[in-house]
């Protein structure tokens, strides 16, 4: 199964462009989409969960029974939807138990049974069973998005889209909420938003870079990672320097170590004798690919998304 | 800081474009109101009570920002009430509790900011006041001098205090709940308590508390401006005093101890704190167990889409978030407390309620309730479409596959749900309350179908408009704002001339209920706009299903695009279908109003009028036969609501030129004439169809004194049903048919004429004087009830179902059935006026005997089996009556007397010979408490006033000149107040002429054209009755009842059955003069020639103990008279009048009261009494006209 998207653009009446021309084909599995704030990754997030138009292009969910045009077949993908939005809320005084059947009714889950079955398990599983009946008004932030994902499961869903799922959670509940999507990732297609470098590469095997409405790159963590091996080069200079190191060389990130300031810089050659070379990491390919240090020489992933070659190392 | 939160707070807010659509719709509805009030549209027909009053004047504009104003309260909450719960909504409090400032800056700094948000809003409707004043076309007429102390002043004692005290509440309830919802709770609670104060200001004694209780103020400033003239309405300013004084402080110190609790109870972290309560209490999380179980995604899961089988549930959980929260508590508790209010004061007339029969009380639910029924659907309609959005759940739901129709029509149901619990608890407060006043009757049946066979209608079209127009708009203020514009649009598009029902959306013509006929002739009417706006409504919702926002949709375009790709296949039928019942029913109803019947708005009806002068006037010269003897046999056919009148009309030339030709006109355009001809040879040389004016040429002229006989035969049938108002003539049961209404009438009718100015002007007619001088030799020719006949012999038959009495003047000579039908034989033995009417319904009958000193009268009195509570007091009021008057004034002419009820379609009773119809609405179920201080025994004074007719109009005739109808309603009021006086004594009299004294002081403010005196009335209704109730008693008073007897006996024996030329108020006054003594002249000229009005009060009173259980009571009085001209401006007049020195006990019984004669303004006066003193003053009784009675006496203080 995948979901093969193509050519998509939206431009919203204020004149932003939110998405250009963005092609990607996501197989099974969790599916990283990162990018810094405003890349237009909630939109496009919200277009693959029918709840907004795109102006053009298409997004197809494709498995070897049938082919959902999901820009069009609305209902259709909703009934193998799971939608985890960036920001949510809950009726405050209805408890978690009333509120998921209440949402699994409204997913299609009929037989009663069948459905109480459901919403049982999927409250035992997001570890919520015990505070059940206790209002939504009333659960911690982490509590918050365990019961949104139990209801983005709901009704067994081919597509599960998460957008920022971990955003404002601790770092343990982090931990569990990453279990709990790798879990669910063996089976489906997981398309999960974020900013933050490490869910992706802890998570996902694949994963696709956007910025400012396009696709930057995409591929597997590893392999994007491996375009710039050899082409990283690190150097510790002065704080007061950095302005001109900028000027000097294509910085791509920099870092405060012990009170020096660390710059990561892109070359085919060595851009100097105070540099080392580095061994990258897929930080440095994102930070590489928004600064736009990547795109002229690689090309966004070409559809259908192979690896891109690694011939520049 | 706190000057630079405010300002942070007015400039966004100002920025926004929602302030400027607040702005630019009162800026428009003010323009609109003062335009057409300043006669720019020839449709409109609105006034500030009286034509003449300008529409720039201080009370004009005054009223339009006070008006306007109340509507403003949607805007108060909408700004007042964001102003700080915008900070939960958007989660922007962290910034600001952080921040380190300080409570007040950041309540005082929102409040100002908001505030001033508030100001630049309403501003719009002074500017827009002003603009309209400007505009060219504006009739100059009803411009006055212009002052911008006329519209600032408004604002300072009305709208700013109502907006800082009103907002102050909000914005107190916004910043403790963090909710919008509880604010526009409290703006339905200041609703209500307007609401309130208009049912209570119906009885007197209730007017200042009434005043008070309305935190608006406009109550209050209807209560100080009551007796405004059209002279002081367009000159004074409204002054800050009395009650509207006591308004705005007691509302604005109940806005400051609000505010003042609310700023203590507020606190930074309480408001950031998580808003859990009651059940949402916070939750520990649990530590994870391990191993958990295998994922459920695993298990398979049947998807079967929800649909129609998720409908109720969803509407049920809709309507349970609706109904089960605090807030939907308070509402049904106010609306409650508002019931009790308003039952107390139930169909109060003089004071005294009616029995809380069912349509009484459904009325009460239905009529300023649906308001807050309305504002309640605004509200809830606002809350259900955005309640996910609200809760930020709408992308999680818009992600299910739940069809799009399903939030929609499960909103829309729960919506309509909350009218249906709000209508059965209002049906069960209704009974309570009848049990509470000892009624048991309840009819369940009649309440049902009041309140949730019509009432619920209107309120589920309601729900459809607010759902679509919230769908729609896609904006919460806005929307609730919008449906604001559209009650305000509805109320006033009949004002501007749009009077057709047909477009205006949820418009259905009332069914009036009658015990006696039931829903009659208007169910059919009903159900056709039932059907017809269901249609509409359904059109509605589909419109709401296309603009349904589900996802994230942004601007129109791609909204209107989402709503393209929703039209699909059923969705198409539906609309259509929705349209081709809509435009079909929509069709059969115009082909019912327009086409089976005629169809005019009031500018239409209006220019048919004017027509009518401008075609005919010069034929009033013409001279015509008059009317000697009716003969009229009426066939009612009730069930099918038609009557045919076939007869004729005995004419005589009284005339001393020959007549060549007549006109007879009829009054109705829909009539059938089946036969219109004379038994002398005519012809018919002219023929007006559409004024239905018809000239016959004769042959051979009429000489003087000649006869000749006009035969007639006219039908009157109704053909389907009509926009507004209805035949009520001639009904399934309670027909009552005035004569003139349907036979022709000869020659021009000067009554058919335009008569305000304002009016006359707009069809380029000159303004006229309404009636002809006192003494007009012309004018004395005719009586003000027929131009066309004077006494005439009068004989009818009538037949009507076979169930029914029917009744007409005269006695009965015959009565006999056939063909299924009943048959009824009149002859009248005495001349009566060309006035007569048949009525007909299944009666029960009362029969009693009056025993007179020469005959005996039998008395009955049909009426509707279950309207007996009150037939004994008609009973004894007649008895009393006829002995006073046959005593007093001269022999009764009949030798039988009738009262016979009708439905309340109308609300009077009118006097026939020997003949009273009498309305089931005022008096049949009239509740007076035997023995009750206050309630007034009004069946009893109806009945009274009636049978004095009798005498007064029946026997002495005014002409139609200016004071023709002091003659008989002045007369006929006297002679009834001393038929009550006979009977309840002196106090109570008091009582019912505080109402009299009331009703002209506020008529005067209504006066189209000009106030005249009592004696020049020109059939003013304030005047002839109000003012001379309390005039006729003052007289009495003055010169003593034995006295006004003798000169109205004089007056019978001058003048009864006399005319042309018929008698006027001169002669009246004449015979008044002729018993009142030398030094009382002034009195006749005061009451009868001029309009007088005392401003009499006591500064103070003193009394101290004499030896000898005697007291001594000081007294300081105040004496002013004052003399008004036609438009009510006064001047102080001189004075040297005799008015009562009163010392009253603690029941108002006067222990002291003696005329003394008072020449100077200040006045101290000393006397003696017996009794311990309670109360002093000038005219303590009330006998003389004053604005201000109650400070006419003054409670005694004791001095040592």
């Amino acid at each position: 199964m995948e979901l093969v998207i193509n050519g998509l653009s939206k431009t919203y009446p204020n004149g932003v462009q939110a998405l250009k021309d963005v092609t990607l084909t996501i197989p099974t599995g969790l599916f990283g989409l990162l990018g810094p704030n405003g890349a237009g990754k909630s939109t496009l997030m919200r277009t693959l969960a029918t709840l907004q138009d795109a102006d053009s292009g298409s997004a197809h969910l494709r498995n070897s029974v049938g082919d959902i045009d999901v820009l069009r077949d609305k209902d259709a993908v909703r009934r193998q939807l799971g939608y985890l939005p960036q920001e949510f809320g809950v009726y405050p005084k209805v408890s978690a138990w009333d509120m998921l059947n209440h949402l699994a009714e409204l997913k299609g889950l009929a037989n009663k049974k069948e459905r109480l079955e459901i919403v049982g398990g999927l409250l035992r599983q997001t570890n919520l069973y015990d505070v059940r009946d206790k209002a939504l008004g009333g659960f911690s932030g982490g509590m918050r998005q365990r019961f949104g994902i139990a209801q983005a499961l709901l009704g067994n869903p081919k597509l599960i889209i998460v957008d920022e799922p971990t955003a404002g959670l601790d770092p343990e509940e982090r931990v569990r909420f990453h279990n709990l999507l790798a879990e669910i990732g063996e089976q489906v297609i997981v398309v999960l938003s974020t900013h933050i470098v490490s869910d992706v590469s802890d998570l996902c095997p694949n994963m696709a870079i956007i910025n400012k409405g396009q696709v930057l790159l995409s591929g597997k963590p590893h392999e994007l990672t491996r375009t710039l091996v050899g082409r990283l080069w690190a150097t510790s200079i002065p704080r007061s320097e950095l302005a001109v190191a900028k000027q000097k060389y294509p910085v791509i990130s920099t870092r405060l170590i012990a009170g020096q300031t660390r710059i990561h810089v892109i070359g085919d050659t060595q851009p100097g004798a105070e540099f080392a070379s580095v061994a990258p990491e897929l930080e440095d390919t994102y930070f590489a690919a928004i600064g736009g240090f990547l795109g002229d020489r690689i090309p966004a992933a070409p559809a259908p998304a192979p690896a891109p070659a690694p011939a520049a190392a | 800081m706190l000057k630079n939160i405010a300002l942070f707070e007015f400039k966004t807010r100002v920025s926004r474009i929602s302030t400027w659509v607040y702005f630019a719709v009162f800026f428009a509805l003010s323009v609109l109101w003062i335009a057409a009030a300043g006669g720019l549209f020839k449709e409109a027909n609105i006034s500030f009570g009286s034509g003449k009053v300008f529409v720039n004047s201080p009370f004009a504009i005054a009223q339009t920002i006070s008006l306007l104003g109340m509507f403003g309260v949607i805007v108060m909450a909408a700004v007042m009430g964001r102003a700080v719960q915008q900070d939960a909504e958007y989660r922007s409090h962290h910034f600001f509790f952080t921040s380190p400032i300080s409570k007040l800056d950041y309540l005082g700094g929102r409040f100002i900011g908001a505030f001033g948000v508030l100001l630049v809003i309403f501003s719009s409707i002074g500017l827009g006041a002003a603009l309209a004043s400007l505009l060219p076309g504006m009739d100059a007429e009803r411009l006055g001098p212009s002052s911008l102390s006329a519209y600032i002043w408004p604002y300072l004692i009305v709208l700013l205090p109502n907006s800082l005290l009103i907002g102050a509440l909000f914005f107190t309830i916004a910043s403790l709940t963090r909710k919008m919802l509880p604010v526009y709770i409290g703006s339905v609670l200041c609703l209500i308590g307007y609401l309130i104060s208009l049912q209570l200001i119906r009885d007197i004694d209730n007017k200042t508390i009434a005043a008070l209780i309305d935190p608006f103020g406009s109550s209050a400033l209807s209560r100080i401006t009551e007796y405004w003239t059209v002279a002081d309405r367009n000159l004074r300013q409204i002054p800050l005093e009395g009650v509207l004084l006591w308004n705005r402080l007691l509302w604005l110190g109940i806005a400051a101890l609000v505010a003042t609790f609310g700023f203590m109870r507020f606190s930074f972290s309480r408001f950031a704190a998580p808003q859990v309560g009651g059940k949402a209490r916070l939750v520990e999380d649990v530590p994870e167990e391990m191993p958990r179980a295998a994922l459920a995604i695993a298990a398979p899961a049947t998807i079967k889409p929800a649909g129609l089988a998720m409908l109720p549930r969803l509407t049920w959980l809709n309507l349970r978030e609706t109904v089960k929260n605090i807030y939907f508590g308070v509402l049904v508790f106010a609306g409650v407390l508002f019931l009790i209010f308003a039952s107390t004061t139930l169909g109060d007339v003089f004071g005294t309620s009616t029995w809380p029969v069912t349509y009484q009380m459904t009325g009460l639910l239905g009529g300023t309730f649906g308001l807050f029924m309305l504002i309640i659907i605004a509200f809830y309609a606002g809350e259900m479409v955005w309640r996910e959005r609200d809760n930020r759940l709408d992308q999680i739901m818009d992600a299910t596959p739940m069809p799009t129709w399903l939030p929609l029509l499960s909103k829309l149901l729960a919506l309509m749900m909350v009218p249906v619990l709000l209508q059965i608890l209002l049906m069960l407060c209704g009974m309570t309350i009848q049990v509470f006043k000892g009624y048991y009757n309840f009819e369940i049946g009649l309440y049902a179908k009041e309140l949730l066979g019509i009432q619920l209608v209107d309120y589920w079209l309601l729900c459809a408009l607010a759902i679509a127009i919230h769908s729609v708009v896609n904006q919460k203020y806005l929307g609730h704002f919008i449906m604001i514009v559209y009650y305000i649009a509805i109320s006033f598009m009949s004002a501007l001339g749009f009077e057709h029902e047909l477009y205006k959306y949820g418009a259905i013509p009332p069914a009036t209920y009658s015990d006696m006929n039931g829903f009659g002739h208007f169910l059919p009417r009903l159900f056709a706009f039932q059907a017809y706006w269901t249609a509409g409504a359904v059109l509605l919702v589909i419109l709401a299903y296309l603009m349904w926002t589900r996802g994230t949709v942004g601007g129109w375009q791609e909204r209107l695009q989402m709503a393209r790709g929703r039209l699909h296949g059923g969705v198409k039928a539906g609309l259509a279908v929705g349209l081709l019942v809509f435009i079909g029913l929509g069709s059969f109803i115009f082909y019912n109003t327009n086409v089976l019947n005629h169809y005019r708005n009031s500018k239409a009806e209006q220019a048919r009028q004017a027509d009518y002068e401008k075609k005919y006037k010069a034929t009033a010269k013409v001279p015509q036969p008059r009317i000697t003897a009716v003969s009229v046999k009426t066939d009612l056919y009730p069930q099918e609501q038609r009557v045919r009148m076939s007869g004729t009309y005995r004419l005589k030339n009284k005339n001393d030129v020959p007549v060549t030709q007549v006109y007879l006109a009829f009054y109705r355009d829909d009539l059938v004439i089946h036969k219109l001809d004379f038994d002398i040879a005519a012809e018919l040389a002219e023929n007006d169809e559409v004024l239905q004016v018809r000239r016959y040429q004769l042959k051979t002229p009429m000489e003087p004194g000649a006869e000749a006989t006009l035969n007639f035969d006219v039908e009157l049938a109704t053909h389907g049903f009509t926009n507004s108002g209805s035949n009520t003539q001639v009904v399934y049961n309670g027909s009552f048919i005035n004569g003139r209404s349907i036979l022709p009438a000869i020659g021009y009718e000067e009554n058919g004429e335009l008569s305000r100015d304002q009016d006359r002007k707009k069809f380029d007619l000159a303004p006229k004087d309404r009636m002809r001088d006192r003494d007009d030799p012309e004018g004395l020719k005719s009586n003000y009830i027929s131009a066309d006949a004077d006494w005439i012999s009068f004989e009818t038959v009538v037949g009507t179902d076979e169930d029914q009495i029917a009744v007409a003047p005269g006695y009965l000579q015959k009565e006999w059935k056939e063909g299924g039908r009943r048959y009824f034989s009149y002859k009248m033995d005495v001349p009566i006026l060309n006035f007569f009417a048949w009525q007909s319904a299944r009666y029960s009958v009362k029969k009693d005997m009056w025993h007179g000193k020469a005959n005996d009268v039998p008395i009955e009195v049909y009426y509707h089996p279950g309207h007996e509570y009150n037939l004994d007091r008609m009973i004894a009021a007649t008895k009393a009556s006829l002995e006073y008057f046959s005593n007093a004034f001269g022999p009764y002419q009949h030798k039988q007397f009738r009262i016979l009820e009708f439905p309340r379609y109308a609300s009077f009773a009118q006097a026939f010979p020997n003949t009273i119809p009498y309305s089931e609405a005022i008096g049949f179920i009239a509740r007076v408490r035997e023995g009750d201080e206050k309630d007034v025994d009004y069946p009893y004074y109806v009945t009274a006033h009636e049978a004095a007719h009798q005498w007064w109009a029946h026997q002495v005739m005014g002409a139609n000149v200016q004071g023709g109808t002091m003659l008989s309603e002045t007369l006929a009021q006297y002679s009834a107040l001393m038929v009550m006086k006979q009977k309840y004594g002196e106090a109570k009299m008091q009582k019912f002429l505080a109402y009299e004294m009331d009703r002209y002081l506020g008529g005067r403010a209504f006066e189209q054209k000009k106030e005249l005196p009592l004696a020049r009335v020109e059939n003013q209704q304030y005047i002839h009755y109000r003012k001379g109730s309390v005039v006729m008693y003052a007289l009495q008073d003055y010169i003593g009842e034995d006295n006004v007897n003798k000169a109205l006996k004089a007056l019978v024996e001058e003048c009864a059955y006399k005319g042309p030329p018929y008698p006027n108020a001169t002669i009246l006054l004449k015979h008044l003069r002729a018993v009142t003594p030398p030094h009382l002249q002034y009195v006749i000229d005061d009451m009868f020639e001029n309009i007088v009005l005392y401003d009499n009060r006591t500064t103070k009173a003193t009394y101290k103990e004499l030896p000898g259980g005697k007291f001594e009571v000081k007294m300081s009085i105040t004496a002013k008279k004052r003399k008004a001209d036609k438009l009510g401006k006064e001047e102080d007049a001189p004075l040297a009048d005799w008015i009562d020195v009163g010392v009253l006990d603690e029941k108002g019984v006067p222990i002291f009261l003696e005329k003394r004669k008072f020449e100077k303004e200040e006045n101290e006066i000393t006397v003696v009494v017996d009794k311990k003193p309670v109360k002093a003053g000038i005219d303590p009784l009330n006998k003389l006209i004053d604005r201000r009675p109650r400070d006419n006496a003054v409670k005694v203080e004791l001095i040592s």
